[in-house]
């Protein structure tokens, strides 16, 4: 098999660094390059991860890789995304995929046009307690499945995260689109309606940093999931994604970053968790690869990265009007 | 001295039976209950006269305190005929099946002027009376975002009551209208509802529910209620705010555990996690209803305290139902 060439677009997303150390960790991948319109930035992570910086998009673009990682800010998503599928390269796309839904339709439907995969950046599908609590529901362990619970709580991130013209939202935008595709995948049931109580308490700025979600599926099957960044600055770690499914036979628990050991550093003044789980960044790196490779459809698509847009975005419209919102938008 | 006849000698009932043993102030004189095996039994182990007739009762030991444990269909009847009697009256949470009926109550305790008290026993626990005092300490700075969760398995009592939302109001009226009574004590007013539940759907003894909250202060809410869950009975609290946060679990908040060998000879055994503490929280609660029935003090938690428990409920319900938010408004009840 020859081997798959990967370059990266924007090291703007904290992600870019675990997904291009698992390239490079990868056997049939390899990683040709970056560029970045931070040229700092893009020489820095070219150095860290032995690869070449390239000055343009266009110019890695119009090299001879295979496929892009794009990590940049939500925003340039899509122009990267376009520029990509023009350039006739395969394209992994971090989440959220886009921060409008023209914006995601129009990135699915020009990969669509140009003959190449688009996949969204959902790691979590990797994560082996997820894929055993799948395995569970599916044959029945807990019978019929009546409601969810979910968190993604997190440190508020910073950065261009809390820069509403890059980001798209605050901690809604961010951290409803994982827990969401999970629900989705476990349940094969798509969202209807979406009803969000959004706050900005934890650091009252212009960005939202609390939200609460209540999701409705087709079926009747229900689901709320916590997207606040309200982890102290103490906490032992960065947050969590945790499940668990009510069924009318039992109930199932997924704390999914819960392999850990605990420090106690006093250099650092702090309590840690060191998690000693299976990296999911690499499963998923490893699934797009493979992919790619064989020329088989990727496992995550645009339209699952674009329905989970969909629920943060009628999170912030049921917000603002304090009803229901129905889904798809 | 108070003398002590309780309604009700299920689960609640000889609870409550228990407590009152500890209570220098309160003489526990009678228990009354339709089901006089069930009677009986707790009369004797309490050393309380047993009574199958309330009336009967209020005619032979003529107490002081009524304590009403029934099932919740039943609250408002026995507070009323307590309190035309003339009597104080303690009743267990949720106070009533209906905010209206919880409002009757307490119109007929004042005109009667006997004393109201509502059980919402959640605020004498240790750790839920901790949390509070933390909070209002600022150990969270602001709060943000609270998540409670409440529960176990389905509950068994007789006639399976509770398996009757008609009755009992399901999860969101009997069991985390604890959370919503704590809520508003340590966060205030609830402005908006929001649910998701399975009362309205047909599936046997489970019942499991939802609940967003948005506080009049803006902090917001999630509260879970269940009966669907096979595992240990458990608590949760988890208190978010812009200087920190507090977190209570109570299966890893028990500083005791005992495995045993299973006696059936199969190869698992069983391990109970237990939390105990010199402070009961129900005989903490009754001693304060006994002090402030004797003091003619101020109660900690006051009838309309529980009326807003059960306005909080059914806006819950409400919501599960008609799935939409429900707006509560001042004293005026649920839009």
């Amino acid at each position: 098999m020859m081997a798959v060439r990967i370059g990266v677009l924007s090291f703007a997303h904290m992600h870019a660094s675990s997904y291009m150390a698992s390239v490079n960790q990868h056997p049939d991948a390899v990683l040709a390059g970056i560029a970045d319109d931070n040229a700092e930035r893009g020489k820095k992570a070219a150095e860290s991860f032995q690869t070449k910086y390239f000055d343009s998009y266009e110019a890695l673009l119009a090299s001879d890789i295979d496929a892009v990682i794009i990590a940049s800010e939500n925003i340039h998503h899509r122009a990267l995304t376009l520029a990509a599928a023009k350039a006739g390269k395969h394209v992994l796309c971090e989440k959220p995929l886009a921060t409008t839904v023209e914006d995601g339709r129009a990135m699915i439907q020009a990969c669509k046009d140009a003959g190449v995969q688009l996949m969204t950046a959902f790691p979590c599908r990797f994560s082996p307690a997820m894929v055993r609590l799948r395995e569970a529901v599916q044959c029945g362990t807990i019978g019929e499945i009546l409601a969810m619970k979910g968190t993604n709580q997190g440190l508020m991130p910073g950065g261009w995260f809390v820069e509403l013209e890059k980001s798209g939202g605050g901690a809604v935008i961010d951290h409803t689109v994982h827990v969401t595709d999970l629900m989705r995948w476990v349940t094969g049931k798509e969202p209807v309606g979406v009803y969000a109580e959004i706050s900005n308490r934890m650091n009252h700025e212009v960005y939202d940093d609390c939200g609460l979600l209540t999701i409705t599926f087709d079926g009747g099957i229900f689901g709320t999931l916590d997207t606040s960044w309200s982890r102290p600055k103490t906490y032992p770690t960065w947050g969590n994604v945790t499940l668990e499914i009510t069924g009318t036979e039992g109930v199932i628990a997924m704390d999914m970053f819960a392999q850990n050991i605990v420090q106690y550093d006093d250099e650092g003044n702090k309590v840690k968790w060191l998690n000693w789980g299976d990296n999911i960044d690499y499963g998923l790196i490893n699934s797009f690869v493979t992919s790619v490779a064989e020329g088989n459809p990727v496992a995550i698509t645009g339209e699952d990265g674009l329905a989970a847009v969909e629920v943060a975005l009628a999170a912030y419209k049921s917000n603002e009007r304090h009803v229901p919102v129905k889904l798809p938008l | 001295m108070q003398k002590v006849a309780i309604v009700g000698s299920g689960h609640m009932g000889q609870c409550h039976a228990a407590a009152y043993a500890h209570i220098p102030q309160a003489d526990l004189v009678a228990l009354v209950d339709s089901r006089p095996n069930a009677l009986i039994q707790a009369g004797e182990t309490f050393g309380a006269g047993a009574f199958t007739d309330f009336d009967k009762m209020m005619a032979v030991v003529n107490p002081d305190v009524i304590d009403i444990c029934t099932p919740t269909p039943w609250h408002k009847d026995y507070v009323l005929r307590a309190a035309a009697a003339g009597k104080h009256v303690i009743v267990e949470k949720p106070m009533a099946r209906t905010v209206e009926e919880s409002r009757e109550m307490i119109k007929t305790a004042e005109n009667a002027g006997v004393k109201l008290k509502v059980a919402h026993v959640v605020r004498f626990f240790p750790e839920f009376a901790a949390a509070k005092a933390q909070v209002d300490a600022g150990a969270v700075g602001t709060p943000a975002v609270v998540r409670t969760s409440r529960g176990g398995n389905f509950p068994g009592a007789s006639g399976n009551w509770y398996g009757d939302p008609n009755q009992s109001g399901g999860v969101v009226l009997d069991l985390i209208i604890h959370d919503f009574d704590w809520l508003r004590w340590v966060f205030g007013d609830v402005e908006r509802v929001y649910a998701k539940g399975n009362i309205s759907r047909e599936f046997g003894c489970i019942d499991y529910a939802l609940v967003t909250l948005r506080m009049k202060s803006g902090v917001i809410a999630h509260v879970e209620g269940t009966w669907a869950n096979p595992g240990a009975f458990q608590t949760k609290f988890e208190i978010t705010g812009d200087k920190g946060m507090l977190d209570f679990q109570s299966l890893t908040s028990s500083p005791l555990t005992i495995a045993t060998k299973n006696t059936e000879g199969a190869k698992g055994g069983v391990a109970i996690p237990e939390s105990p503490s010199g402070r009961n929280p129900y005989c903490l609660e009754l001693q304060h209803f006994i002090d402030c029935i004797e003091n003619d003090s101020k109660p900690l938690i006051t009838a309309e305290d529980g009326v807003k428990a059960v306005e909080i409920a059914m806006a819950a319900i409400e919501s599960i139902r008609t799935e939409k938010p429900v707006v509560l408004s001042g004293g005026k009840g649920v839009k």
